[in-house]
């Protein structure tokens, strides 16, 4: 059986940023990628992102994904890679078994195991919601930047967070038709910039407003959307039907947390986080010792946080194997303070009430 | 309203600019009127006319004394908030961020849009400029008429 | 609604109607309803559909969310062939 210090599940920003910190530290590691590459989301995102200069702000994503991708390539000789593989299983005793492209099966044992497994797109139950055309709008990313494929050509967009907000300007580059954005809540989710930026391209935004049903003969040929109120209810006589032949819904997205409960750490429900997230202290550790966890995984952020917590875990893991960082103290700091500042304003309240609760913690 | 429809009120669109005496000369205009972390603005500002500070989720606030309408944070700023706005010659002249291909050219009449999306009238382009340092965002320089300062925001081709 | 319409569960193909059945049948807590509907049991193995089984079942028995359990999550995470695993253990000994 293959055994290593330190084992990273996900190949996404905050594993590759936490590859680095550890190599620096002295410590190897082998990066387990189910994609055929790594970078993760990162590879499609081609918008600016936002933050300071120390995440790379005003970078597009894709080139950030380059960056964190040649920093781990200048310590070959401490970080490996298995790419289109999975974990299908993380056991108690630091096993994880794995599958390969080529459907081989093999165990690994490590020291040290980093969960960095991201999150999935959350979907909505309506009428119809399993006909062809029917996508999430991160789905729709990777099919159109990564793949060069378009969904359709009139869209309406589901939910109004970054990503829905994001991606249907993406789609109007491509030249999708993207006829309206549309959001239960009754204030815009995403970056207020973002929804300038679509309105100015006569996209029209819809608050208090979801998706009743979809129709169509074999593939989505229209959907029903209608007006909410405040509490969400459907209010009778507002619907409306749009002729579509895609749909995205971008309705949020939900830690992959699934491994770490298979394993048995703690896991806690805290919605504010996005779904079931494992229950952690300051050094990111979950409560079986040694398995750590960095990104969306733990609570879904943005990606810049995803990379500086994948530094600060890095560094986390160098010191718990015994190999602590030239700069250990200085960095740590660091990477506190640039998460406390990504966290800070009120985009970051949610992160930071739920930590709270994840913490047990009285959230101030 | 900003929060429901992305349009930002009049009001609030006016806080961003100086008087039309300062507007003599190029000025940026940040459209960013909501605390989220950011600040490539502000670093990305060869004269410090951009202030965000220590806390990176401040609003930029602009410094219209040093700010000299160069345009270097109209393609550095990732939520393409801001524009340089210039009143001259009894014309109102912009530099906006632009990322849609084909390009406009040089000379080509184009329509003049506002905040809601909707056409307000004709503008020129009068300089296209896309360099490598510009990682893709354009930079595009366009004329239009002087009652449009506060209303033009960006373009949209007529073919 | 049409609640034979809406699907739960992509994978094998679980409607709302079904789910709600299972409740009123006084089946209520997800590894019930996993059992009898094989709801989460294909291959995205519920990363799809948890939440919304979740939110259903707090609806139906009138529980906060976060007090409504999940299913419990067990190896492998996605179909693994038989054969790739004989092998292995073939492999090891």
């Amino acid at each position: 059986m293959k055994h290593v210090d330190l084992l990273i599940i996900g190949g996404g920003p905050s594993g590759l940023a936490a590859a680095k910190m550890a190599a620096e530290s002295g410590v190897s590691s082998l990066i387990i990628e189910r994609d055929t590459k790594v970078g993760g989301q990162l590879v499609k995102q081609t918008h600016m992102f936002f933050g300071s200069e120390k995440q790379y702000a005003k970078t597009r994503g894709i080139n950030i994904a380059e960056i964190l991708i040649n920093d781990c390539k200048e310590h070959d000789d401490k970080i490996s890679y298995m790419t289109e593989t999975t974990v299908v299983g993380l056991y108690p005793d630091y096993v994880v078994t794995v599958m390969d492209r080529n459907h081989k099966y093999s165990k690994i044992k490590a020291n040290t195991i980093l969960v960095a497994t991201g999150a999935s797109e959350k979907v909505l139950a309506f009428e119809n919601n399993d006909l062809p055309g029917i996508y999430g709008a991160g789905a729709v990313q990777t099919l159109m930047n990564v793949h060069g494929v378009l969904p359709g050509q009139d869209v309406v967009m589901v939910g109004s967070g970054n990503i829905g907000l994001i991606v249907s300007y993406q789609l109007m580059q491509a030249g999708v038709n993207v006829k309206r954005v549309i959001e239960a809540a009754s204030v815009i989710g995403g970056y207020k910039v973002h929804a300038s930026k679509l309105k100015r391209l006569g996209v029209e935004i819809t608050t208090n407003m979801t998706v009743k049903s979809a129709q169509g003969n074999g593939a989505l040929e229209s959907i029903v959307v209608q007006k909410l109120d405040d509490d969400w209810q459907f209010i009778p006589g507002t619907e409306e039907e749009i002729s579509v032949d895609a749909l995205c819904i971008s309705v949020g997205l939900s830690p992959l947390s699934n491994l770490l409960s298979m394993v048995g750490c703690e896991m806690k429900y805290v919605s504010a986080l996005g779904g079931n997230v494992p229950v952690i202290d300051h050094s990111h550790e979950t409560t079986v010792p040694n398995i750590f966890v960095a990104g969306d995984v733990c609570g879904v952020e943005e990606a810049s946080s995803a990379i500086v917590e994948g530094y600060y875990v890095g560094l986390i893991i160098g010191n718990r194997l015994g190999k602590t960082h030239p700069h250990y103290e200085r960095l740590i700091q660091d990477f506190t303070q640039q998460l406390d500042n990504l966290r800070s304003g009120p985009f970051g309240e949610k992160t930071r009430s739920g930590l709270a609760q994840l913490r047990g913690e009285q959230h101030a | 309203m900003l929060k429901t429809t992305g349009v930002p009120d009049k009001a609030l669109i006016l806080t961003r600019f100086p008087d039309d005496v300062i507007l003599g000369k190029p000025k940026a205009i940040t459209e960013c009127y909501e605390p989220i972390p950011c600040n490539p603005c502000e670093t990305s500002c060869p004269f410090e006319a951009i202030t965000v500070g220590e806390d990176i989720n401040t609003p930029p606030k602009v410094d219209f004394d040093k700010c000299t309408g160069c345009g270097i944070c109209v393609y550095n700023c990732p939520g393409l908030a801001i524009i340089v706005a210039q009143l001259k010659n009894d014309k109102a002249y912009f530099k906006i961020p632009y990322e849609f291909i084909p390009m406009p050219e040089v000379g080509e009449t184009v329509h003049a849009i506002n905040r809601a999306g909707e056409i307000i009238g004709e503008a020129k382009i009068e300089k296209v400029t896309l360099r490598k340092k510009q990682d893709k965002t354009a930079l595009i320089d366009v004329s239009t008429n002087t009652e449009l300062i506060h209303e033009f925001v960006t373009i949209r081709r007529m073919r | 609604m049409k609640k034979e319409d809406v699907i739960l569960c992509r994978c094998e193909d679980v409607t709302l109607k079904q789910l709600h059945d299972c409740f009123d049948e006084g089946y209520t807590t997800f590894e019930e309803v996993k059992r009898i509907l094989r709801i989460g049991m294909g291959p995205c193995q519920a990363s799809t559909c948890s939440l919304l089984v979740q939110r259903e079942i707090a609806k139906y028995t009138k529980q906060p969310l976060d007090k409504v359990k999940t299913h419990v999550i067990r190896p492998l995470i996605t179909g693994v062939p038989l054969g790739s695993i004989a092998k292995e253990a073939k492999d090891e000994s």
